[in-house]
């Protein structure tokens, strides 16, 4: 229940059109009900009079409680849904606000792409919380306890029935079946995501299959694992069914009863045989509205999922315990016997890492996929707190800052770069409002994207941009923000090499006072730098200038004798 | 195009088991109201006592455990069709999956496919586990009910029938008009949660710059406004169904008026006739209505079909293979006119050219130039649209799947390694049982023993999907491991066009040499080295062999080659 509380505060958020929709459905039901039970209360009495007012009232009352009946079912849905997706806008702000401020150690954290899509999908499935889950329960109950309420006039032993049957199928069955469902969804998820997992393998990995001759087992395992899915989803169905029937059973045996006493107190006269048509009809029409608690243990189980999830999300602990942040001025940074290891792996990414970026120097991390080179950057960037070593910056621990203060003083490029739906102009403004046209169209010069208008459209994520010239953009936003320490992830990949290289004078023209580190895959244009950092599983493997490294003939000339041997 | 309903009524026995439920519910329902009836009758009028209504009671009793059973086994029935349908299109879909020979060429569709194994197919539950069950209760209840309110009073009958098709004449008309509407929507519901996932993928970008806080305001008012969007194709939406709503409440209100005219001004019919029709008309117009209800849902189920569908009637050429066997040792190789066209897109163009035993042969051409898929043709991954490949003479359409394989290993440039231990996925590529020293050999001929050695578990580590927690380098020695486990006397290679880290580069080399003393190595090539080292090039250039020859032969003969060369090598100033 308590996964649950933090979206009842954003769906009670709503308080009109949820006070709207609940009026409005207690309406409709209520309506319901007594359209029924003055059909049977009139036609009783129609039996034994031959009044034409009897006729007329009848007539009346059905076109009244009818109209009224549909009309609020109407006015019902449309306040619900309107309560749903206002509620749905609040949680995305909401939990968008929790978020944000974890983000980047989230997301570098855990290498899953997937993480997010789960996030959007979660958020989605909660409109059902309202609809679904949270106010069918209240409207049965206000109904029910009208119409008990008003039979209790009558006969208290048959009100008292008809609350035994409220009982039943709005609160035990439901929450029987949503208690069962609780032990049982998971295994249909586990059954699920072995399906799904093995059958990505299967797809992945067809040439592999195929050569060694694996396929037809692989394609038994799977044709296994759809059976094993298939019974886990017909138990669930099948219990879907079964408290779908229980409910229906229970309601129609509740009229009986009612019927049974009603027609014991006729016979003793403790009621008046006029009545007794209303009574039944009155149970058979307040039970017809119990039909939407037959999906509220799937739905309660759905919601309940997503909101423990959604909130596990946001719970991580915030890290950054630092307030300071940094004077204004030269940057350097100092990492001393640094490692780090990735959850659930076992081998360091980075092993007693040490090395010296002195304020206004010029440094590249180069080496192959997979040696730490993205690693360090993040520890670079406060985004991954280290398991050993320390990170000094301007000689104080990079635990004192405050790891947005940090950020405004670093210029940032990384391998992929968000671009928003807009202009080029928005998109370069996030860097600095202040920002004037020409300075923007300068350093687009510089990037040499000075074709690109200023009111040129970009899509959503950049879309319309080739990997280069994203590429470029990046670059020219950073400059923009031509902060002290500039931190460059891969930056040039897609462009070519001789744009590449004047694009890196420029840079370093702008920033000759500034501290640089680039990481590269690529090996060209690292003549102009100050120090180039090799590194390979974790560790660094050599370091020194371009020339001194070239001399050396160690492993940075094995890797650039290599680059120069293959073709792209 | 799969027929929903046809794989539905396919199932003979399941339909008619639905049919006679439905038939005893329709049976139950008239009992129902029937014994309901009867007892009000019995004690309000007739001035029953007690015990002379009680076998009345327990009749009722009866009908009410009819109806439940029966509405329990058509749920029942729908769950189990449902699963029995869903497996059958799954087992069919990785059939097709399996068979189609480009699937080993493209990679780019898998995470489509998986959504199609899982999402499509689950979308069709709907159909058969609700629309179907609703169905045969629509065909046959409502029949039931109006057959009995005939014969007891005629009257209510017609009025029925007259008032009763409207329903669906309605439901058509709206549900046409809405469903248009309501597919955008749908699309743009998928649009707008697509740019929710946008902003949160740019969150990392906008921390960095101290934006996110802007963007919180953006995205309530997109959410806004989806909102206000959305509510208007609702609210006609419940519009319609308002109007249903008010078609059967007139029906039954004049169904009402007809009846306590004839009660109370005439009365020519008993309380009995009147409040039995009374309690079935409105069961009648529910049938209906839920009917609309279920309607929905297949609608649903048939989108995802017509997905399905697409994915079954693609075009499909089977590799063919025979019955030959393969004599051991490197085999000659003749590629004889050899073509692939693919739809209207990529052509490789006839290839003449011969490989002998134990040579070594790279093929080299820009991106694009079909170098990719001459390698699946020779490997026998794709069917060629002409010509053939013949070993030793033989066309490998003749020779044995299993025979083939047996002989061949091919390493990607991004190897595949599967959920399981580190020597699971170097004994995939074994042919015979092999001992634990055998393992540990191959993987130090492939220099990876060190490293798994490093590991606490060792070969038994576990390495996930793909891989991870492994470098590329890695990757391609576990790779070569399989190779120097598998012994084959043909090797595929397609070599890394990024430098890898230095020892793997070295172990690579070191490998294939090694390999091509055993057997015949067929390379896509980027390396200098590699190409010089081979005893054959095959140049392509816009999917034509355009040159064959040595390293100097081409370098004397071949314009292009040289210049390639000369690119290259004057890069290599230091």
């Amino acid at each position: 229940m308590k996964e649950l509380k933090s979206i009842f505060k954003l769906t009670i958020m709503e308080k009109k059109d949820v006070a709207l929709a609940v009026l409005f459905g207690f309406i409709a039901g209520i309506a319901g009900v007594a359209l029924l039970a003055s059909s049977g209360y009139l036609v009783s009495k129609a039996a034994l009079t031959s009044q034409m007012t009897t006729l007329v009232v009848m007539a009346a009352c059905l076109k009244l409680f009818g109209f009224v009946s549909a009309l609020s079912r109407y006015a019902e849905r449309l306040y619900s849904h309107r309560a749903t997706f206002t509620m749905l806008s609040n949680l995305r702000v909401s939990f968008f606000e929790r978020l944000s401020p974890l983000a980047p150690n989230l997301f570098q954290r855990y290498r899953s792409g997937d993480l997010l899509a789960r996030i959007v999908g979660d958020v989605e499935s909660l409109q059902n919380f309202l609809l679904r889950v949270f106010y069918p329960p209240v409207v049965l109950a206000i109904v029910f306890l009208s119409t008990i309420f008003f039979a209790s006039f009558f006969s208290a032993t048959v009100a008292l029935v008809l609350f035994i049957g409220f009982l039943l199928t709005v609160v035990v069955v439901p929450a029987l079946f949503a208690w069962q469902k609780r032990k049982t969804v998971s295994r249909t998820r586990a059954s699920r995501a072995a399906l799904s997992t093995e059958a990505t393998e299967f797809l992945y990995g067809f040439r592999d299959l195929k050569i060694y001759q694996q396929l037809e087992e692989k394609e038994g395992q799977l044709q296994r694992l759809v059976d094993a899915y298939a019974v886990e989803q017909r138990n669930e169905g099948q219990r879907e069914n079964y408290s779908q029937s229980a409910n229906a059973f229970v309601a129609m045996l509740v009229s009986l009863v009612v019927l049974g006493l009603g027609a014991y107190f006729v016979a003793v006269g403790e009621l008046e045989g006029l009545y007794l048509a209303m009574l039944v009809m009155l149970s058979l029409a307040v039970f017809e509205n119990v039909t939407p608690m037959a999906v509220f243990p799937a739905y309660y189980e759905e919601s309940r999922k997503a909101a423990s999830r959604l909130d596990k999300v946001v719970e991580e602990p915030v890290q950054n315990e630092g307030e300071k942040g940094l004077q204004p001025g030269h940057i350097g940074i100092t990492l001393k016997d640094v490692s780090y290891t990735y959850p659930q792996e076992e081998r360091p990414a980075l092993n007693n890492v040490s090395l010296n970026l002195p304020p206004g120097s010029k440094t590249a991390i180069v080496g192959p996929s997979g040696s730490g080179k993205s690693t360090l950057l993040q520890v670079l960037l406060h985004i991954l707190q280290t398991d050993s070593g320390s990170v000094l910056v301007n000689g104080e621990d990079i635990n004192h800052f405050d790891q947005e203060k940090l950020w405004s003083r670093t210029n940032v490029v990384l391998q992929e770069n968000h671009f928003f739906f807009g202009t080029i102009r928005s998109n370069l403004a996030i860097a600095s409002e202040e920002a004037t046209d020409e300075q923007m169209k300068s350093v687009l010069e510089k990037v040499e994207l000075d074709a690109f208008p200023l009111s040129m459209k970009v899509e959503e994520k950049g879309q319309n941009l080739s990997g280069g010239e994203k590429q470029r953009l990046a670059i020219a936003r950073a400059m923009l923000k031509g902060e002290a320490l500039w931190l460059l992830d891969e930056p040039v990949s897609s462009i070519d090499s001789m744009t590449a290289k004047s694009i890196y004078s420029r840079l370093f023209e702008q920033g000759k006072e500034d501290t640089f580190v680039v990481i590269s895959h690529d090996l060209s244009g690292l003549e102009q730098l100050d120090q180039i950092i090799v590194m390979e599983q974790g560790r660094i493997v050599e370091m020194g200038s371009y020339k001194n490294l070239m001399e050396r003939r160690g492993y940075f000339y094995g890797l650039k004798k290599i680059e120069k041997s293959v073709f792209a | 195009m799969i027929d929903l309903k046809q794989m539905a009524f396919e199932r003979k026995n399941t339909m008619a088991l639905l049919g006679t439920a439905s038939v005893l519910k329709g049976l139950a329902i008239i009992l129902q109201a029937l014994f309901f009836v009867w007892v009000v009758d019995g004690v309000f009028l007739k001035g029953d006592s007690f015990e002379t209504v009680l076998p009345l009671l327990g009749g009722l009793f009866g009908a009410i455990v009819l109806r439940g059973f029966c509405g329990y086994i058509l749920g029942r029935t729908g769950v189990h069709l449902a699963t029995e349908i869903k497996s059958e299109l799954r087992k069919r879909l990785i059939r097709s999956f399996a068979t189609n020979p480009l699937q080993a060429a493209s990679h780019g569709q898998s995470g489509k496919k998986v959504s199609l194994l899982m999402d499509a197919v689950d979308e069709v539950d709907g159909f058969f586990s609700k629309y179907i069950p609703q169905m045969m209760q629509t065909y046959t209840i409502p029949l039931m009910l109006l057959a009995v309110i005939f014969y007891q009073h005629w009257a209510t009958g017609l009025i029925i029938l007259i008032t009763a098709p409207f329903i669906p004449v309605f439901m058509a008309i709206v549900g046409k008009r809405t469903k248009v509407k309501a597919d955008e929507k749908m699309e743009q519901l998928g649009q707008f949660s697509g740019t929710f996932l946008d902003v949160l993928q740019g969150l990392t970008t906008l921390n960095l710059y101290g934006q996110a806080s802007k963007q919180k305001q953006l995205i309530q008012k997109n959410s806004l406004a989806f909102r206000d969007a959305t509510m208007g194709v609702l609210k006609s939406a419940f519009l319609s169904s308002l109007m249903l709503e008010y078609i059967s409440m007139l029906g039954i209100g004049i169904i009402a008026l007809e009846i306590g005219l004839r009660l109370v001004v005439f009365q020519n019919i008993t309380f009995f006739t009147a409040f039995f029709m009374m309690l079935l008309a409105p069961d009648f117009f529910n049938m209906l209505k839920d009917f609309g209800g279920a309607f929905h849902t297949a609608r649903g189920s048939m989108a995802a079909a017509k997905l399905l569908s697409a994915e079954f009637s693609k075009e499909e050429h089977k590799t063919e293979w025979g019955q030959e066997v393969l004599s051991s040792g490197p085999p000659h190789i003749q590629l004889d006119e050899l073509a692939f066209q693919y739809g209207d897109g990529f052509a490789l163009h006839p290839v003449q050219a011969e490989i002998p035993p134990f040579s070594r042969v790279a093929i080299i051409g820009k991106s694009g130039s079909g170098k990719t898929t001459l390698m699946h043709l020779i490997a026998g991954l794709l069917p060629p649209s002409e010509g053939t490949v013949k070993i030793n003479g033989v066309p490998r359409e003749e020779i044995s799947e299993k025979a083939w394989f047996d002989q061949l290993s091919y390493i990607s440039q991004n190897p595949y390694l599967f959920a399981g231990t580190i020597k699971e996925n170097i004994t995939i590529g074994a042919t015979a049982e092999v001992t634990h020293e055998e393992v540990v050999k191959a993987a130090e001929k492939a220099g990876i023993a060190e490293m798994v050695a490093s590991l606490k578990k060792g070969f038994d580590t576990e390495i996930g999907e793909a891989g991870r927690g492994l470098s590329g380098g890695e990757k391609q020695r576990i790779a070569l491991a399989r190779a120097f486990l598998k012994k084959p006397s043909i090797i595929l290679f397609d070599e890394p066009t990024t430098g890898l880290d230095l020892q793997t580069e070295q172990i690579l080399q070191d490998s294939m040499e090694d390999l091509a003393k055993t057997s015949t190595v067929i390379t896509i090539a980027h390396r200098l080295h590699t190409i010089s080292q081979s005893d054959l090039i095959f140049f392509l250039s816009d999917g034509r062999l355009s040159a064959v020859g040595g390293h100097m032969e081409l370098i004397e003969n071949y314009s292009p080659y040289r210049e390639m060369v000369a690119v290259q090598q004057g890069g290599v100033a230091e």
